[in-house]
């Protein structure tokens, strides 16, 4: 059933046929949390959230026992899952839960590692291989070495000294390391990330990891290390895969470190990494880039029909997002016919319609001008009179008569 | 004895009794002054301006650095306080008060005679503005790109020809002895036969959002500035940042293009013709008014079987600049007299005489002067620019309508593809239109 939903992904591309599936179809994932030197309790059901989203996974959170609880009450059945998520940094579990997460992950489970699990069990050898590089904990050179960017140099830095800091709260510049990872495919090569505690100093075994990106530490943004850190990291680790990410430091409501786009789609893409090795997700039309840091409040992408009511609405004061997400719409036809008349409908159907302003005509009539056709031709033509939009209906009208 | 030395003997003359604020009168262009209507290898070449913000007077700059060469006599600018600053450094060259002002370049082609003219404008302006200087018969020294759209390069390209005048592009890296060394290295077959190029070029920036409306500042004509571009409200955006908005650019992609793709096609023999077919994908800010995208990664193939990757250069293994991979080897140039290779031999390479000699500038703004004079062609003609850009906006075609688009680079036209096509040209706002060649 699974291989038939997989085979259907990957043919259809229809992500959203999935989500609205029954949520069990998903690849069943733990989400592990209940301790934490985070707000554990907002981050978890927002990862839930974040990954659900994609229609590729079922999630359930499963809380451990309090700080000095009896862990030998938390016995998870691991062997149910294809995807295990750490949102934990706590207390030792049991020898024989150890022992069945390890069996899980060597066996070819998945593991995404978030945020500060990376500061978890700093003592558990075959743990801090899994994650590559971790902090804080007592880590320091015994547990690996330094491993960063220096000048877009990889270094392995063996210099003794304590693993684990960041610097005041910042937005930085993700910098994209292996482009052809899979994780990483199609994703800029530069992008803004909300604001967020800056990982650095972490060392670990850094054994079969590849750094998928890292970000500058500017000590003049309020202390950094002026090295490039690694933000994502791609481990194997026996026949399993893990996907670190240092970002998302949770603030009320998620805030914009686990509300930027860029880490809800990289942890998204490295979890079904971490599950498959492939990743068929597209990148979506709002994943941040070097012009800024893109939030999503409600951590969900825009979707046309959403895009195209807001359109209406538009006017110069406000975000042209909208606008943004049709123009992908646009692209990603990749000159389909069909699909662009099919867009062209429904933009005339706008751009026709009563409650349109005119300055959401005018940024159809830009897009028409090239995109249109025929069946475009006559709307544009009653715009022509209409003093407010008259040289974007002109403009319009003069590219798509053009060719004839 | 001969109009020229009457000439020369003038400028002296006037240097001398400018001491006394005695009125001059108008400079008389060189041109004027040649025999049977030629232009004579004479004196200081009549110059004027239009466009004088930041880079329009670093072109000034450059030309009033060397000796004897220009004389700048009139400055246009839609911004008085670019055009005072223009006036006063061509008035403190010129040593009198007399460089005349204007505000609108179209009476500043119907008053003005003159040698040349130096242009450094949006890019939305340069099909109707450097065709209009074309036609005027008057010698161009005009930024890159030289068009925003195919079809205003197209205008151009026929309108210099036409007017068989001399045009010199500033796109000056080609004076660089660096860059024309790995470009004569390449295309000598120095790496063997040339199988792949990389260009590499900036990424865009951080956006501002949407600036709110504001009242237009007393010293811009904001309605002149537009010109033929879609009215939009004024944001306090206009100079320099226009590059960032896709009405009068198309970013770094294009603003670089008549460097870095410059080069490579220089070295690979390119210069002269386009890709059969380009695909890619651009990286698009969100929202704001800067619209360009700030990340674009574009594949062109050429009918001989040439590939060149045109990307930002953090995408690129060597960055910044142009490299050439043949089945020998590589060799990348960039600025900074950057140039590197395979093999670090290839580099002492001397090329015979009897080999592909590259045109030999040590300055670019020297070179367009002594071939005003000269009548030979420049370093950087309309038509290798035309070519450069044309492969920028290409990418850009084919990154906005998403597809793998066809080019017939002698037609100058896609095949069979009417979204594409469209994008080829922009209608102009009323009243504004191309000027008929």
């Amino acid at each position: 059933m699974k291989k038939q939903l997989l085979l259907l992904i990957i043919v259809t591309g229809l992500l959203s046929f999935i989500s609205s599936c029954n949520k069990e179809s998903g690849y069943k994932t733990l989400i592990i949390t209940g301790q934490n030197n985070h707000d554990w309790k907002t981050s978890s059901p927002i990862l839930k959230q974040i990954l659900d989203e994609t229609g590729l996974f079922s999630s359930e959170v499963m809380i451990t026992p309090d700080k000095g609880g009896d862990m030998a009450a938390f016995n998870p059945d691991f062997s149910k899952y294809k995807l295990v998520v750490l949102d934990y940094n706590g207390d030792s579990w049991s020898d024989k839960t150890n022992a069945a997460f390890l069996d899980f992950v060597r066996n070819g489970g998945g593991l995404v590692i978030y945020h500060a699990a990376d500061n978890s069990f700093p003592g558990w050898k075959e743990y801090n291989e899994m994650i590559g590089l971790g902090g804080w904990g007592d880590r320091n050179e015994k547990d690996g070495p330094y491993v960063y960017y220096k000048n877009d140099q990889l270094v392995v830095d063996t210099a003794a000294g304590p693993g684990g800091t960041h610097g005041k709260r910042r937005e930085f510049i993700v910098r994209t390391r292996v482009a052809d990872h899979p994780v990483m495919k199609g994703l800029p090569a530069r992008w803004f990330h909300g604001t967020d505690e800056l990982y650095s100093l972490l060392r670990g075994p850094a054994k079969n990891m590849d750094i998928l990106a890292t970000a500058f530490a500017d000590s003049a943004a309020g202390g950094g290390t002026m090295r490039d850190e690694p933000m994502l990291m791609a481990i194997t680790f026996e026949k399993g895969r893990v996907f670190h990410t240092a970002m998302g430091h949770a603030d009320e409501g998620g805030g914009p470190a686990m509300q930027c786009a860029g880490f809800i789609v990289t942890l998204q893409r490295g979890a079904e990494w971490a599950v498959t090795g492939n990743v068929t997700q597209e990148v979506p039309f709002d994943f941040p880039s070097a012009a800024g840091v893109v939030l999503r409040p409600d951590f969900k992408e825009i979707t046309l029909e959403e895009a195209l009511t807001k359109l209406g609405d538009y006017d110069i004061a406000k975000s042209t997002k909208y606008l943004t997400c049709l123009q992908s719409h646009i692209r990603n036809a990749g000159g389909d016919v069909g699909k662009l008349l099919d867009l062209e409908k429904q933009m005339v159907t706008i751009l026709t319609g009563k409650d349109a302003t005119p300055a959401a005509k005018k940024l159809l009539l830009r897009e028409l001008s090239w995109m249109g056709t025929e069946y475009s031709v006559n709307a544009i033509k009653g715009l022509v009179t209409d003093p407010e939009v008259k040289d974007e209906a002109e403009y319009a009208l003069a590219r798509l008569q053009s060719l004839k | 004895m001969t109009d020229k030395s009457s000439r020369r003997e003038f400028v002296k003359q006037s240097a001398k009794v400018v001491a006394g604020a005695i009125i001059l009168p108008n400079i008389i262009p060189a041109s004027a002054l040649g025999k049977g209507g030629s232009t004579p290898p004479s004196d200081r070449i009549v110059i004027g301006a239009i466009g004088t913000g930041s880079q329009g007077m670093s072109n000034m700059r450059d030309f009033l650095e060397l000796k004897n060469a220009v004389q700048f006599v009139a400055v246009c600018d839609v911004d008085s306080l670019h055009l005072a600053k223009a006036k006063q450094i061509a008035d403190e060259a010129n040593k009198n008060t007399d460089c005349r002002t204007y505000g609108d370049y179209r009476e500043f082609l119907e008053k003005e005679k003159l040698d040349a003219v130096s242009i450094a404008l949006p890019d939305h302006w340069h099909g109707i503005i450097y065709t209009a200087a074309v036609n005027k018969k008057l010698h161009v020294y005009g930024e890159k790109p030289i068009c925003r759209t195919i079809n205003d390069g197209k205008t151009i390209v026929s309108a210099v020809k036409k007017n068989n005048i001399i045009w010199q592009t500033g796109s000056w890296q080609r004076s660089q002895s660096h860059f024309h060394h790995g470009a004569e290295l390449a295309i000598n077959g120095r790496i063997g036969k040339i199988k792949y190029i990389e260009v590499g070029l900036p990424d865009g920036g951080k956006g501002i959002g949407t600036p709110p409306v504001k009242d237009v500042p007393a010293e811009l004509n904001w309605e002149m500035w537009l010109g033929p571009a879609l009215r939009v409200p004024y944001r306090g955006v206009a100079h320099w940042d226009w590059r960032w908005i896709l009405d009068y650019s198309g970013g770094q992609l294009t603003d670089w293009a008549g460097h870095h793709i410059d080069i490579a096609n220089w070295g690979a023999g390119l210069e002269h013709t386009g890709p059969v077919e380009i695909s890619g994908k651009g990286v698009y800010p969100l929202d704001g008014i800067y619209n360009a995208p700030v990340e674009y990664d574009f594949l062109c193939k050429y009918a001989n079987g040439i590939e060149m990757r045109v990307a930002n250069a953090a995408r690129l293994p060597h960055g910044m600049g142009a490299t050439w991979y043949g089945d020998l080897g590589w060799i990348h140039v960039d600025r900074g007299n950057r140039i590197s290779a395979s093999d670090s031999a290839i580099l002492d390479e001397v090329i015979g005489e009897n080999e592909i000699r590259l045109y030999k500038s040590d300055n670019h703004w020297q070179n367009f002067i002594d071939c005003v004079r000269s009548g030979k062609q420049a370093i950087a003609p309309i038509e290798v620019a035309y070519r450069a850009i044309s492969v920028a906006l290409l990418g850009e075609i084919a990154m906005t309508t998403g597809e793998t688009i066809k080019w017939d680079p002698d037609k100058e036209e896609f095949i069979d593809n009417a979204r594409a096509s469209k994008l080829l040209s922009r209608p102009y706002r009323q009243p504004w239109q191309l000027p008929a060649v």
